[in-house]
């Protein structure tokens, strides 16, 4: 009766990105033909209160890709079930099951894109927007012998916002980390970037 | 961003906000299944907010219990858009539930008569329904106990 004779899809994995989960796996092969997959998860309360009911993911249920973007359907900080199979018209293949669930703490977490600029003696920095689930840790200071560091939490996205006005011809410095409390964590600082106003006089 | 909820000296943060969205989401799809409007099971009189502090954990450890075991496990539906979210809504306050054994291992949710008292009230009112009916009205009064727990 066609079940199950298509190869079950190898290798699950998640890769997980400042929040972006992906479930990739490899591609069941038959020559000539379009294979489609469908992804289904259940949540720790699934698995826990009603362990015979899966979800059909929002993205990847069908998918022709071997892969499948789940962000949409990780929504708590709690682990996830994960599966796949594959399906050749009336062939279905097995349910091929993430060999350890995934819970969305996990995320690898990266310093936003900045862009630090000068408007007249304005310091003025742009970070990258990554949804809504995010802010920044800005810290901003004049490089001379000790300067004292000022934080702001930024949770402006992708709208320049102002640090500080500018004495000419002192360099000032800043870096960002991104901050998620939804799972409680916060990337590593970026690369330091400096600018400076040219030595003019501030107007009176 | 989180939200802080101070019930009485147990204190816990929750994402309040990521469940309004996902709620607003289904509240009009799943409040018009409801066919009994002339009651209701989350009422005022028991609320968090007229319950003495050091009652309100357990108040609130019980209802969401209620919900876990009997709202969210009782309410059918075909549609796979309705289906995540009470699944995100269901995993998110498992998420609140752990924090609030966490104050109850550490003393902090003691359960006094008040509480006990008012979560029968409202248990009483929630079986006056059928399991089917009582889940579909528990789910579409989330947006109450949601408030509740805003105002904490």
């Amino acid at each position: 009766d066609g079940v199950a004779i298509l190869p079950a899809p190898q290798n699950l994995s998640v890769h997980s990105t400042n929040m972006k989960h992906l479930l990739m796996w490899s591609p069941v092969v038959v020559p000539g033909e379009i294979i489609h997959y469908f992804v289904e998860y259940q949540g720790e309360y699934e698995s826990l209160y009603m362990s015979h009911i899966w979800i059909p993911s929002s993205w990847g249920s069908p998918t022709e890709d071997p892969e499948c973007d789940i962000t949409d359907d990780i929504t708590a900080t709690v682990p996830y079930n994960l599966r796949v199979r594959a399906s050749l018209g009336s062939q279905t293949s097995a349910w091929s099951t993430l060999q350890h669930p995934f819970n969305r703490n996990s995320t690898i977490l990266t310093p936003p894109v900045m862009e630090v600029t000068k408007d007249g003696f304005h310091l003025v920095i742009k970070l990258e927007d990554l949804g809504p689930q995010f802010e920044f840790l800005v810290a901003y200071w004049r490089r001379e012998p000790g300067a004292k560091e000022h934080v702001k939490v930024v949770r402006s996205r992708g709208i320049p916002v102002h640090l500080e006005t500018m004495e000419p011809g002192v360099p000032y410095c800043v870096k960002v980390q991104t901050l998620v409390k939804a799972i409680g964590r916060h990337s590593p600082f970026s690369q330091v970037e400096c600018v400076r106003v040219q030595g003019e006089t501030l107007p009176l | 961003g989180l939200k802080t909820l101070h019930l009485g000296s147990c204190v816990i943060t929750t994402n309040l906000q990521e469940m309004r969205n996902g709620f607003s989401e289904i509240r009009d799809s799943v409040q018009a299944k409801d066919e009994i409007i002339d009651t209701r099971i989350l009422r005022k009189t028991e609320s968090l907010q007229d319950t003495k502090p050091t009652d309100q954990c357990c108040l609130l450890r019980h209802v969401l219990r209620l919900y876990l075991d009997r709202v969210f496990k009782n309410f059918k539906t075909p549609d796979h858009r309705i289906l995540r979210k009470t699944s995100s809504l269901a995993n998110s306050f498992l998420t609140v539930k752990k924090e609030l054994r966490l104050c109850h291992a550490h003393m902090t949710c003691p359960c006094g008569e008040e509480a006990t008292e008012k979560y029968s009230q409202i248990l009483s009112h929630f079986e006056e329904l059928t399991p089917q009916a009582a889940a579909v009205k528990a789910l579409g009064e989330l947006d109450i106990l949601l408030q509740w727990m805003e105002e904490m």
